[in-house]
């Protein structure tokens, strides 16, 4: 490596480090949570039904994750041979590449993903095997044309003249482009029906946060989402969620923590980790398919597709890290807002046996899997709350 | 080139009708509907005698393989009657040789394998699904069981294409005292495939039936004009990959909804280009190379998503690039009349590809499932295919202005006019 590009890639590095530490900058205060015994906290018998349904659930991801990075290894080692199957140029035969790679893992997962319906109805929970496996294939098709989209933009910058291998620094700009551009359209299609409760308008005072408050049916789980940028911001509650078992004191916070995403503008901080993390991605992807040819050439689109499914399993931990870290600030806004800790500990609780999440999973399940902190750490910080705020 | 089929279509129609009995064809029709009611009953009984004796012998006996071949006859004879693919009035017992449009079959019975005479029912709906899309039924008629005739419907206007031939060809030959070639030729080309049909389920032969039209139409010598708007490509591109075939729709989703996105941009295109042809009387190149690409990009599609080609094609509608390709010439001149009415006279083309879509869906169904059984397509149902894309493409051209050459609706394939 030259002592120029060393230097360029130093001062890139500082500049994201920079951003990061930008980006990390939240509300939460400095705090030591309590330790707390789930034992103590949640019935035996519950606990022990979350922890053996969450511990079957994440063998299941290691086993289709496994299985997904072998299938991406023979196809990057073996796809080529399907150029054969297109008439189209370069671009067009990549798209048909990455699309067969796709095809393969979903059909390699298919087996997990009828397993996994029929373990949730051993536990009571809902799943469709028609869902997992015909409604499946609609979303592949969805995937099929996004991916097409992505590999339309890689694979013509890649190719456009005087581009060279720096095709990655104005990729990632453009995908972070249309990141912004999804998460802006997106709210304005999901529907939704109006939600109206007694507390709305007080917690959009305390939150400043002034947005509608939709509840979207078609669930059989509970959970919220808030989403949007500027003018399309709106907080989404699953049906589930406002029905009981759950009171209308465990929705307010659950609208609470919902407002606090956006009150701390935790959408377009999503969109700037995005943004950190998506150049070092798209320079792995043009590092590692320089051998091939580069992503201009077709026949670099499998192996690409491999890169990219191992450096997003490479970055999740630290993805992990940082949705953990606004979930956090966003439960801590929350009962900022409500002044209710009792009501948070109830609902995530209640959320154990609704949804037999493990309060306090492995290790390894942490590091991959949370991107929320456990509800153990959720209620922790819930008593933390009740002690120490003024 | 493969053998002939032992169950062949001969034409000797002259296009000559006559209009009083083209007027009052479906009255004239009714002591022969009621004929072919009262002969199905006696079909349905004999073709399950006739399927169980076969089980046991290995070929159906004598007697009952002419009564089978007579039945199948006097049905071709009827439905061509009732569709104007044939002008005269025909005869009562489906004697060979008698009618314009007929049905060659074996003289004697065929011996065949047992196995494939127990479950020929089974093997049949394939065909009847395709003879249903193309003809009704089996050409209107036959939708048996076990080698036997079961059910009659009579000339039900199931078949979208020969019942949209027979419809539009009613109006053309009152107008002209003609049936249209183009017409005449695809509903003559329906009545054979179902005719190849019947004979196979009711046990006459054990061919399956070939829906390649340019073999079933070998008997007509006249070929239609040369269309300045033809599929070309090779025919021989029977190989398929089965992990492309099983994700098809998926994998053509691309497509569809870039060739959605093109659409919109052809919409204003084409308005322009009418009001161009409207008033120079010839189309603007620009314009017309853009609405080429894309007819020939829409081939290419639909030709991917139907099975009829195996590779994945490009984006830009670019000549050559596809094995079933689309010839498009320049710029010529149009007349301006058949420019103003455009898409009025456009109206019975669009409902000819409409049947010939559904015959197209089904052979795109069907080839589906063979060619992820078999990892290549069938010829017949290719050739079938193929077919119905030439006569969409050639409709969009039309509509397009590429060309004022009206789509010719003959399966085959268009000549030069001899030199005079």
């Amino acid at each position: 490596m030259t002592r120029g590009r060393a230097a360029l890639l130093l001062a890139f590095g500082a500049v994201w480090t920079v951003a990061a530490w930008l980006l990390w900058r939240s509300s939460l205060p400095a705090y030591h949570l309590p330790y707390l015994d789930e034992h103590v906290l949640f019935p035996a018998h519950a606990l022990q039904r979350a922890q053996h349904y969450s511990s079957v659930e994440d063998l299941f991801w290691l086993a289709k994750t496994i299985t997904q990075l072998v299938v991406l290894g023979f196809f990057a080692r073996y796809g080529v041979r399907w150029t054969r199957e297109s008439a189209a140029g370069p671009i067009g035969t990549g798209m048909l590449l990455g699309m067969i790679g796709f095809a393969l893992v979903w059909a390699a997962e298919l087996p997990f993903a009828v397993l996994d319906v029929w373990w949730r109805h051993r536990y009571g929970l809902s799943g469709s095997y028609v869902q997992a496996t015909v409604g499946n294939w609609f979303a592949l098709g969805a995937q099929f044309v996004l991916l097409c989209v992505a590999l339309a933009i890689v694979m013509g910058l890649a190719r456009a003249r005087g581009m060279g291998d720096r095709w990655w620094l104005p990729t990632a700009p453009v995908f972070v482009g249309l990141r912004i551009l999804l998460a802006f359209v997106t709210p304005w299609l999901l529907g939704g029906s109006a939600f109206h409760a007694p507390y709305v308008a007080a917690l959009e005072r305390t939150e400043h946060v002034r947005v509608p408050v939709r509840v979207l049916s078609g669930f059989s789980e509970p959970n919220a989402f808030a989403t949007g940028l500027g003018a399309s911001r709106r907080v989404f509650l699953w049906k589930p969620i406002v029905e009981p078992p759950f009171a209308p004191r465990m929705d307010r916070f659950v609208l609470a923590h919902e407002l606090g995403h956006l009150a701390h503008n935790h959408i377009w901080k999503s969109i700037g980790w995005y943004a950190l993390f998506a150049f070092p991605l798209a320079f792995a992807l043009a590092v590692a398919t320089q051998r091939r040819g580069g992503m201009g050439v077709a026949a670099a689109v499998p192996l690409a597709i491999l890169v990219y499914v191992v450096v997003q399993l490479v970055e999740l931990p630290l993805q992990n890290v940082v949705t953990r870290h606004l979930e956090a600030e966003a439960d801590w806004s929350a009962l900022r807002a409500t002044h209710d800790p009792a009501a948070g500990r109830q609902l995530f609780r209640l959320f154990a046996s609704q949804t037999l999440e493990d309060p306090n999973p492995p290790g390894w399940d942490y590091v991959f899997l949370q991107n929320h902190p456990t509800l153990l750490q959720r209620i922790e910080m819930t008593r933390h709350y009740a002690r120490d705020a003024p | 080139m493969h053998d002939p089929h032992p169950v062949r279509l001969t034409v000797e129609d002259d296009y000559r009708r006559s209009r009083v009995t083209v007027f009052f064809r479906l009255l004239l029709a009714i002591p022969h509907l009621i004929w072919f009611f009262l002969w199905t009953l006696l079909i349905i009984v004999t073709g399950i005698a006739n399927w169980l004796i076969s089980i046991f012998t290995g070929k159906p006996p004598g007697a009952l393989h002419r009564l089978m071949c007579n039945y199948i006859r006097y049905q071709a004879h009827l439905t061509a009657y009732l569709a104007l693919v044939a002008n005269p009035y025909p005869g009562f017992a489906g004697g060979a040789g008698e009618y314009p449009i007929d049905i060659e079959l074996p003289a004697e019975p065929v011996a065949q394998r047992r196995w494939t005479i127990l479950i020929r029912i089974v093997l049949g709906i394939p065909a009847l699904i395709v003879s249903a899309a193309l003809a009704g039924s089996t050409g209107g008629n036959v939708s048996a069981g076990g080698g036997s005739g079961r059910k009659s419907r009579g000339f039900n206007g199931g078949g979208a294409l020969l019942f949209v031939c027979a419809v539009l060809g009613w109006f053309a030959s009152l107008a002209r005292g003609r049936m249209p070639k183009g017409l005449r030729d695809a509903g003559a080309y329906a009545i054979g495939y179902s005719a190849q049909t019947a004979a196979y389920v009711l046990l006459v032969a054990d061919r399956y039936p070939n829906a390649d039209p340019t073999e079933m139409l070998l008997a007509v010598i006249d070929r239609p004009p040369r269309h300045p708007v033809r599929v070309v490509g090779d025919p021989y591109d029977l190989r398929r990959s089965r992990l492309t075939v099983f994700f098809r729709i998926l994998l053509a989703l691309p497509h569809l909804i870039w060739l959605v996105l093109w659409s919109i941009a052809v919409f204003f295109a084409a308005i322009a280009q009418w009001f161009v042809t409207l008033f120079r009387g010839t189309p603007a190149g620009g314009l017309h190379r853009f609405l080429a690409s894309f007819v020939r990009y829409r081939l290419h599609v639909y030709a991917y998503l139907m099975l009829v080609g195996n590779p994945f094609p490009g984006f830009t509608g670019a000549a050559g690039t596809y094995p079933l390709d689309l010839e498009v010439g320049g710029p010529e001149r149009q007349n301006r009349w058949k420019t103003g009415f455009r898409i009025f006279l456009a109206i019975p083309a669009f409902l000819v590809s409409a049947a010939l879509g559904g015959a197209l869906f089904a052979s795109a169904v069907l080839t589906w499932f063979y060619a992820i059984l078999k990892g290549s397509a069938p010829w017949g149902l290719r050739n079938l295919s193929a077919y119905a894309l030439r006569y969409d493409a050639q409709n969009q051209a039309y509509l397009l202005l590429l060309t004022d050459a009206y789509p010719h609706a003959s399966p085959l394939e268009g000549e030069d006019a001899p030199v005079a």
